[in-house]
């Protein structure tokens, strides 16, 4: 699924949040988004979340048969998974019936669930399936993983995480870059990923965007690896 | 800092909260619907205040107007001590933010719970108090026993906040606490409604007779009772600031019930699974659900031991509160606690609109529960079947839909599961809670003086099957006005999350 970007703007008061006169996100890409706070990246995401309205421009999702305005119609909901922060989750449920919930609602049938967890049951490390614990008294990092397995529960297509690698442990930061690699391969599904990790970003991601004030300031095919110098360069880490 | 800079500081901070409001501060409108709101209801009082110096001092010969007001005295506490539920926030919640700075924690319970006992609210009963004192007792008395009055009422409010706030904080470390102030008002009022003459009018009359003489003893009285409630006060929410700074939620829940009878309703049956969820797993929720369930108990056996409400209005209004109340306290507010988890429901296709129907058919569901309460009224004949009937259906088809009609506008987050809860809802809403309690027994009074006794009520029974029969139609209204406005609300409910 293609998502397309064309003269998106999106302004707070003075303050430009996103400027972005166009940008395509090809299908089966996986794209990492770096950009110091402020930068823009949660804006963009929720821009093409529809969750909040574009001062101007257009976010499109483009697929073999189908292309579509986000913003005019619902449809792309059926293959999108997102995670950007708590407000995706209904927090007086325990991680399981939260699974189940996301599950019924996208037609995963239990077998189906109870498949998916068992594939990701390293990644839970006992924590969450099967507690009866309520996901308001989950660490931050906990919270973040059923955010996470939730919008990957209905085998998305579009898949968009904001920062995933925060409060996890480094073996779960480890566990989430493999397991986005490899949902990628296996699926051809477009991830999208913001990180202020850049060693871990440059690691998965094969094209890599640097905002800077809303703006796209430098768009790398990372194929190679070869972001890693651009980025050090621009966050100054070496100095 | 030296003492008093602090002292400054925390007030101008404890001021700053309330003028900084995200709801105030994003809505200019709303900052002049709520000062409106408390001119309106100043203005009620000052009516009420003139209205029953007058009528007092011309209905009951012999009678001083002030003697037949101070009978009244315990009326007045109990409607103040409720009030307070949704206007006062507790000190423990006040301290909490300074709990892990350098600030002495008695100085700042001390400085909260000196604020609370001089709050501005302690004096606005006097909008009602001023002018009834200023004809019934300035008139005949003179000054010195107006004053002396004025500062007995002042000294009973300030220790009845003080009682508010013990309670609060108890009720806070368990909802069975609740049960204490319900047991006492529910004394006192059975105490003063159920003999013919009520016994505890004497001694109010006299007390407050003693403050406008200026005796001693009631000021001694009231001033102890203030001072022990303090001092309790100051016990009890010393501990609960220490709670709240180290507070955990249970790990663990005792029963993780999964409601799986509703699996066979498909998406519906996850959304109805959520409300019923929401009110089990939440603070806030569930307990704004008992309040409501206790005010129809409490409601249904006054009248049903007393004569106190046997008129036509009070039978109208009760039948009506017991049909819309369980409603009422959350469908005012509907789409507010859901502004929670917005995002994640806005990443689900059509999610809302599921949402509202679950809503709907479990709103629809609580009204089985008012006829059960009121079953003991219609036996003894004095609520009429066919009144029940027409509300039923009147608040399933007209009402609910009318409530619904907020999910287009709410844009505000209520914490669900706060210990302690602010302000919970705002001021538009609180006016629709009142027009939708006032207005169908208007239209009830109309429907039966035109129609007579049971057609009246079978009208209003057929408004209510017709919105219940178009309930896919109205719901998809209101989804798709919503959805229109979608960018705004979820502004507003990110603006006011976590506030």
């Amino acid at each position: 699924m293609d998502i397309i970007i064309k003269d998106l703007k999106k302004t707070f008061g003075e303050k430009v949040a996103v400027d972005i006169p166009e940008l395509t996100i090809h299908s089966g890409e996986l794209l990492g988004l770096v950009g110091n706070n402020g930068a823009g990246k949660s804006t963009l995401f929720r821009l093409i979340l529809d969750l909040i309205k574009a001062d101007t421009g257009t976010v499109h999702m483009k697929g073999t048969d189908v292309e579509i305005n986000v913003a005019e119609t619902e449809v792309w909901k059926d293959w999108t998974g997102a995670f950007v922060d708590e407000s995706f989750l209904i927090d007086y449920l325990t991680p399981d019936e939260y699974f189940q919930f996301i599950a019924r609602l996208t037609d995963t049938t239990d077998e189906q669930l109870q498949e998916f967890l068992a594939q990701y049951q390293h990644f839970m490390a006992d924590e969450l399936a099967g507690q009866k614990k309520l996901i308001r008294t989950l660490s931050a990092g906990n919270k973040q993983k059923v955010g996470i397995m939730a919008a990957m529960l209905l085998r998305p297509k579009v898949l968009i995480l904001d920062e995933p690698l925060n409060f996890l442990d480094p073996s779960s930061q480890n566990a989430i870059k493999h397991l986005l690699k490899k949902y990628n391969e296996e699926t051809g599904a477009t991830i999208l990923v913001s990180s202020h990790n850049l060693q871990h970003t440059v690691d998965i991601s094969e094209r890599i965007v640097l905002l800077e004030h809303g703006k796209v300031i430098h768009d790398i095919d990372n194929k190679e690896k070869q972001a890693q110098d651009i980025l050090e360069n621009y966050f100054e880490i070496n100095d | 800092m030296n003492k008093y800079r602090l002292y400054k500081l925390i007030c101008k901070n404890a001021d700053l909260k309330e003028e900084r409001h995200p709801m105030l501060e994003k809505n200019r409108f709303m900052k002049f619907l709520m000062i409106f709101m408390w001119l309106y209801y100043a203005a009620i009082l000052l009516f009420m205040g003139v209205v029953m110096a007058m009528g007092m001092r011309n209905s009951y010969n012999g009678v001083a107007a002030f003697h037949v007001f101070d009978g009244g005295l315990l009326y007045l506490l109990i409607t103040d001590f409720w009030v307070r539920f949704i206007l006062q926030e507790t000190p423990a919640q006040q301290a909490q933010p300074y709990a892990l700075l350098p600030v002495r924690r008695s100085f700042l319970m001390n400085i909260y719970l000196t604020r609370s006992g001089l709050a501005w609210g302690n004096l606005y009963w006097g909008f009602l108090l001023v002018p009834f004192a200023l004809i019934a007792i300035t008139i005949p008395l003179g000054w010195g026993a107006t004053i002396g009055w004025l500062l007995g009422w002042w000294l009973l409010l300030v220790m009845n906040g003080y009682a508010y706030l013990f309670c609060r904080a108890l009720i806070l470390k368990h909802m069975a606490w609740l049960l204490l102030p319900l047991a006492i008002h529910g004394a006192l009022l059975a105490i003063m409604l159920v003999p013919d003459k009520n016994p505890l009018d004497m001694p109010s009359t006299l007390m407050m007779y003693d403050f406008l003489q200026w005796k001693l003893w009631p000021f001694l009285l009231v001033g102890a009772l203030i001072a022990l409630l303090y001092w309790a006060n100051y016990k009890l929410q010393m501990g609960m600031v220490h709670d709240e700074v180290g507070k955990k939620e249970e790990k663990e829940i005792k029963h993780a019930t999964q409601f799986n009878f509703l699996n066979r309703y498909g998406k519906l049956g996850e959304y109805l699974k959520l409300e019923v969820k929401q009110r089990l797993r939440n603070k806030t929720v569930r307990m704004s659900f008992l309040a409501g369930l206790s005010m129809m108990v409490l409601f249904s056996v006054i009248m049903y031991f007393s004569d106190v409400y046997d008129n036509n209005f009070m039978r109208s209004f009760i039948c009506l509160y017991n049909y819309i109340v369980l409603g009422m306290m959350t469908l005012v507010m509907i789409m507010c606690y859901e502004g929670n988890y917005i995002d994640g429901l806005m990443s689900r296709r059509e999610s809302i609109l599921q949402l509202l129907t679950a809503k709907y058919y479990f709103n629809v569901t609580l009204l089985l529960i008012p006829p059960i309460i009121l079953l003991p009224l219609m036996i003894i004949g004095k609520m009429s079947i066919w009144m029940n009937v027409g509300y039923f259906f009147f608040t399933a088809g007209v009402l609910y839909p009318l409530l619904f009609q907020m999910a287009v506008y709410n844009d505000n987050t209520l914490p669900m599961n706060t210990k302690i809860t602010s302000k919970q809802g705002n001021t538009a809403q609180q006016i629709v809670s009142i027009v939708i309690l006032f207005l169908p027994i208007g239209l009830e009074k109309a429907a039966t003086a035109l129609l007579g006794e049971p057609w009246g009520y079978v009208f209003l029974a057929v408004l209510g099957i017709a919105g219940v029969a178009t309930h896919h139609y109205w719901l998809r209204n209101v989804y798709t006005r919503f959805m229109a406005r979608r960018y705004k609300n979820m502004e507003g409910f990110r603006a006011s999350r976590n506030s």
